[in-house]
């Protein structure tokens, strides 16, 4: 899940606003962020956000706080809104962590118990909880990477407001948007979208690499969903084909008891294969989701957040152009010429801007996005070909055992 | 003539269904043990016979009394005589189904010593009913034909009449001296019988399904190949047509006839109505997936219940089933399976009457043996029925997985296309590829699930339930034989209560009936220890039989398993290099 660490190119640093000529390097202990633990309370997860650095802006060389899933949105809304970071794809949030699935199939299993065996339900109740605690893995997981492209990327991790987050004690009181904010944010995105559909339609791109570049992430955006969800569907089957293991083997041993010696060892043998089958099985299925799967899905965010720098360069030219018009309106009418041509140059500023540090970071985001499917694709094959060997072996061991009765 | 008369005393045959005939001897040429001229005998004997049942009763009754002459010295013809009213006896109106039934049965009862001189029997047959490789057991009645020697008749009366009682049947049968010996000679039979079936070897395939005629009078007729070393059978190889109402018929008459002798008779599949008319009203173009799993499904169920009846040594040998298996020529309809048919509300009521009463009746068991075994089959058939509905979740996860996968490798498809980066893009639709193979093997492990597991603890239920018959069946004749102990009593009070009113008239008569009824109770008491025995064998034999199949069904599971998970190595196998190739 991770994905490749950027690759801040080095001329980064004589364009970025605050100066800072530190050479970044990949592994960069100047600042490193992480999240040392996690609770899992009620309906929150608490993370401890651990920080080390060496830089001379924080007050303490190592220190941690504690924060919830709502202040790193906070932290992300912050980021998206700053004008200065216009150009830049800011790291998707990462997603709410949720238990609803893991807790309702644990309350359908308790509502269950007394169909079952004692043992079955143990195991199950152990296989849902090792989901529930992969879960818990993952979203932690995602959390840190969020935190990790932020500390990483040059400009980012300059952020006052990235500090604050790092450093603050108290709580940040980031109140969950009330009913009117709420409200608010929901208008503001669709204007948004609707402002992207307009764009979309009337705005001609002056530069034809990114009107290029718009058509594919869209197009792309889509596949790359679809192929998320199917996914998804995927590794649940491979879960529930596992999970029916279980019941399989429970009855088995449950025969055997009932039949007696004559077939006992032999039904034994099976039900105890199929247990370790099971097993296989359920890694099998939960590698498909950390490789695949997610890996899908954190570039259908990255993609999103693509989407989104494109979506705003695209606005600034769209402002650019607005302001070439009134720039010449005002001189036409030799009113306000200063302060349109003041406007103009602005935009026009800005727009150049933009544009260049899209270019470098959909490359960017290209280059990020190829490493990282080698990887886990990588990853993923290797792991499948471990445990279809290790089930085949599995097998084969108790196809040979067998027959000794 | 007299051929003719044996012959369509055959089972399959309907009284009118004279065009029969002339193809029946081939099928009846192992079976005839019937010696024609004995039947002939029978024949005219049976001129007097309440013309109720026809060709077939005088089947019954004449080999018994053939039988009688070349075994024992037992007075043919008188007993003859009192078997006329027999056949009549069981109230049923002629259902030929039943009656001819017992036909073969009896017919086979007498026929040992007449072998040589029906038509032509294949050299080995002789009286070879119950597989008989060395030919020594002529006089013996191969196991299946047990009852019809030991309680004469009185098993192929029972199925006739709902409240049959083993009672009955002594009435049928010679007098009761006949029994006896018979009996003590059956009674080896069936040990040797059954422990020579193991050079035998017969393999029965289900195959090529085809839809015959149109719409609602269509039905399904399937290919049944038999390959056999069986001695009796006249070929070593060759295949028949068969619909599938052959094969619940087929099934019925042995229920009739062997039931009540303490075997297990393997279930045939079910009817299914909807599957049925789905097939029939369908089109053969547009069979649809699912009428095609429903064809497969039967069509393997149905092999498996041939394999399973022709494994037992009594039921291969029964005529009826060498007739299913070897006439070439179209069965008559065994309209009685339809489920409309009188018959079939027949059987739908003696079923509701049983069901009263194996609530009602608690036997008083005195055996232990019987008391462990019971509850043994009662918990065993409740883990299979828990342990396949599980089995049914594999199945159905597992098909859900070969869909989402299928779904998945398309999807993968869509985005190698659509990403730009080339080799990337080769990467995913080389991603997208192995998944494809991946969902093929889970579609076909799915089908191995289904088919080599479930399938199999299904039928394994419904062997269950006829197990659960026949010990039912030794619990009616237990009951039988309450009854008879009961109504002796009675009797015997009764005759003492005319010794004290001193009517000698009516002391007489209840001297009569008090004699009537203790043969009756003896006659019981020995079905009931015979059927009793008959059972233990019989579930030796099935525990053995049970146990290997289940050792091979759970192996070839395996295997199938192991496999699909070798070949999902492969697929990722050759992936890795594509994916270690992205640049």
């Amino acid at each position: 899940m991770m994905d490749g660490m950027e690759d801040v190119l080095p001329s980064e640093t004589n364009g970025t606003k605050s100066g800072r000529s530190d050479t970044v390097d990949l592994n960069d202990s100047t600042l490193q962020v992480d999240i040392s633990d996690a609770l899992s309370e009620r309906e929150k997860v608490k993370f401890t956000v651990h920080t080390k650095t060496t830089l001379p802006d924080y007050a303490k060389p190592e220190f941690s706080v504690v924060r919830q899933h709502e202040e790193f949105i906070w932290l992300h809304d912050r980021f998206d809104e700053n004008e200065d970071y216009a150009g830049y794809i800011i790291p998707p949030p990462p997603p709410r962590p949720d238990f609803d699935a893991s807790r309702e199939k644990l309350q359908k299993l308790g509502e269950g118990e007394g169909s079952m065996t004692k043992e079955e339900f143990s195991k199950m109740k152990q296989e849902l909880e090792a989901e529930y605690l992969a879960t818990f893995k993952k979203t932690v997981a995602m959390h840190e990477v969020f935190l990790t492209r932020l500390a990483q990327h040059t400009v980012f991790r300059n952020d006052h407001n990235f500090k604050v987050f790092l450093e603050y004690e108290q709580d940040l009181s980031v109140r969950t948007k009330n009913k009117k904010e709420k409200v608010e944010g929901l208008f503001k995105s669709f204007n948004k979208s609707t402002d992207e559909i307009l764009l979309a339609a009337t705005q001609k791109d002056v530069d034809d690499y990114f009107e290029r570049e718009k058509t594919f992430l869209l197009e792309y955006h889509m596949a790359i969903k679809d192929a998320t969800t199917k996914a998804d569907k995927m590794t649940q089957a491979h879960k529930s084909v596992a999970d029916s293991y279980i019941q399989l083997s429970s009855g088995l041993s449950q025969l055997g008891t009932i039949e007696g010696p004559r077939l006992e060892k032999f039904i034994n043998k099976v039900a105890d294969t199929f247990e370790k089958a099971r097993k296989v099985e359920g890694r099998v299925s939960s590698d498909e989701d950390l490789k695949l799967s997610d890996t899908l899905r954190y570039y259908v965010r990255d993609g999103s957040a693509a989407k989104d720098l494109l979506y705003r360069r695209l606005r600034c030219l769209a402002n650019y152009e607005q302001a070439n018009k009134n720039l010449d309106r005002a001189r036409a009418k030799n009113k306000d010429v200063h302060a349109a041509e003041l406007a103009q140059q602005n935009a026009c500023e800005k727009f150049e801007h933009i544009s260049n540090k899209a270019k470098e970071e959909l490359n960017d985001l290209k280059a990020r996005r190829v490493t990282a499917f080698k990887k886990n694709l990588i990853e993923l094959a290797e792991l499948e070909l471990k445990h279809a060997k290790a089930q085949a072996q599995l097998l084969k061991s108790c196809l040979q055992s067998l027959p000794e009765e | 003539m007299r051929l003719y008369l044996i012959v369509s005393a055959s089972p399959s045959l309907c009284p009118g269904d004279n065009p029969q005939a002339t193809h029946l001897p081939r099928a009846w040429a192992p079976l005839a043990r019937p010696p024609p001229h004995g039947s002939r005998l029978t024949a005219d004997l049976f001129s007097t016979n309440p013309g109720a049942l026809k060709s077939p009763v005088s089947e019954q009754t004449t080999t018994p009394e053939d039988q009688r002459s070349p075994e024992d010295p037992l007075t043919p013809p008188p007993p003859a005589a009192s078997l006329t009213p027999e056949p009549h006896n069981p109230g049923t109106p002629p259902d030929l189904f039943e009656s001819v039934a017992e036909g073969p049965v009896v017919v086979q009862g007498g026929s040992p010593k007449l072998s040589s001189v029906p038509l032509d029997l294949p050299a080995g047959g002789n009286g070879g009913e119950g597989k008989q490789q060395d030919t020594s057991e002529p006089p013996v009645p191969p196991s299946s034909i047990l009852p019809p020697m030991g309680a004469p008749l009185t098993p192929p009366v029972v199925p006739i009449t709902p409240t049959a009682t083993p009672s009955l049947t002594p009435n049928i049968t010679p007098a009761a001296p006949t029994p006896v010996t018979p009996v003590a000679v059956a009674r080896s039979s069936p040990e040797q019988a059954e422990g020579d079936g193991g050079d035998e070897f017969i393999q029965i395939t289900v195959s090529d399904p085809q839809k015959i005629g149109d719409g609602m009078s269509s039905y399904m007729a399937y290919k049944v190949t038999t390959k056999t070393n069986v001695s009796y059978f006249r070929k070593k190889h060759w295949s028949v047509m068969r619909r599938f109402s052959d094969f619940l018929g087929l099934h019925r008459k042995l229920v009739e006839k062997h039931l009540h002798s303490g075997r297990v008779i393997p279930p045939a599949p079910e009817k299914s109505a909807i599957g049925t008319t789905k097939i029939k009203l369908g089109s053969d173009k547009n069979a649809d997936s699912g009428s095609l799993d429903f064809i497969e499904r039967r069509r393997a169920a149905l092999e498996r219940y041939m394999n399973r009846t022709s494994t037992h040594p009594t039921l291969r040998a029964d005529p009826d089933f060498r007739e299913f298996v070897e006439l070439d020529a179209e069965l008559p309809r065994a309209t009685q399976t339809s489920a409309l048919s009188s018959a079939g509300v027949l059987r739908l009521l003696n079923r509701v009457g049983e069901t009263v009463n194996k609530m009602t009746f608690k036997m008083d068991e005195s055996d232990q043996w019987f008391e462990e075994r019971t509850q043994q089959i009662e918990s065993l058939d409740a883990q299979l029925r828990k342990l396949h509905a599980s089995m049914e979740r594999l199945v159905n996860y597992r098909r859900e997985l070969a869909l989402s996968t299928a779904a998945f490798a398309k999807a993968t498809a869509v985005l190698s296309s659509v990403e730009e980066h080339s080799s990337l893009s080769r990467a995913l639709h080389q991603l997208s590829e192995s998944t494809e193979r991946t969902q093929t093997i889970h579609h076909a492990q799915a089908d191995a699930d289904f088919y080599v597991l479930s399938e199999n603890t299904k039928d394994y239920i419904q062997l269950i339930s006829a197990v659960k018959d026949v010990f039912h069946e030794r619990v009616k004749t237990f009951q039988t034989w309450q009854h008879a102990q009961i109504t002796l009593a009675k009797k015997r009070e009764a005759k003492a209560k005319a010794e004290l009113a001193g009517r000698m008239d009516k002391v007489q008569q209840a001297q009569e009936e008090v004699t009537e009824w203790e043969g009756k109770v003896e006659r019981s008491q020995e079905e009931f220890e015979r059927i009793s025995r008959a059972i233990k064998k019989e579930m030796e034999q099935f525990d053995v039989m049970r146990v290997k199949d289940f050792r091979d069904m759970v192996i070839k599971y395996l295997e199938d398993l192991m496999t699909s998970q070798q070949q999902i190595i492969k697929v990722w196998e050759t992936f890795i290099p594509e994916a270690k190739a992205i640049s």
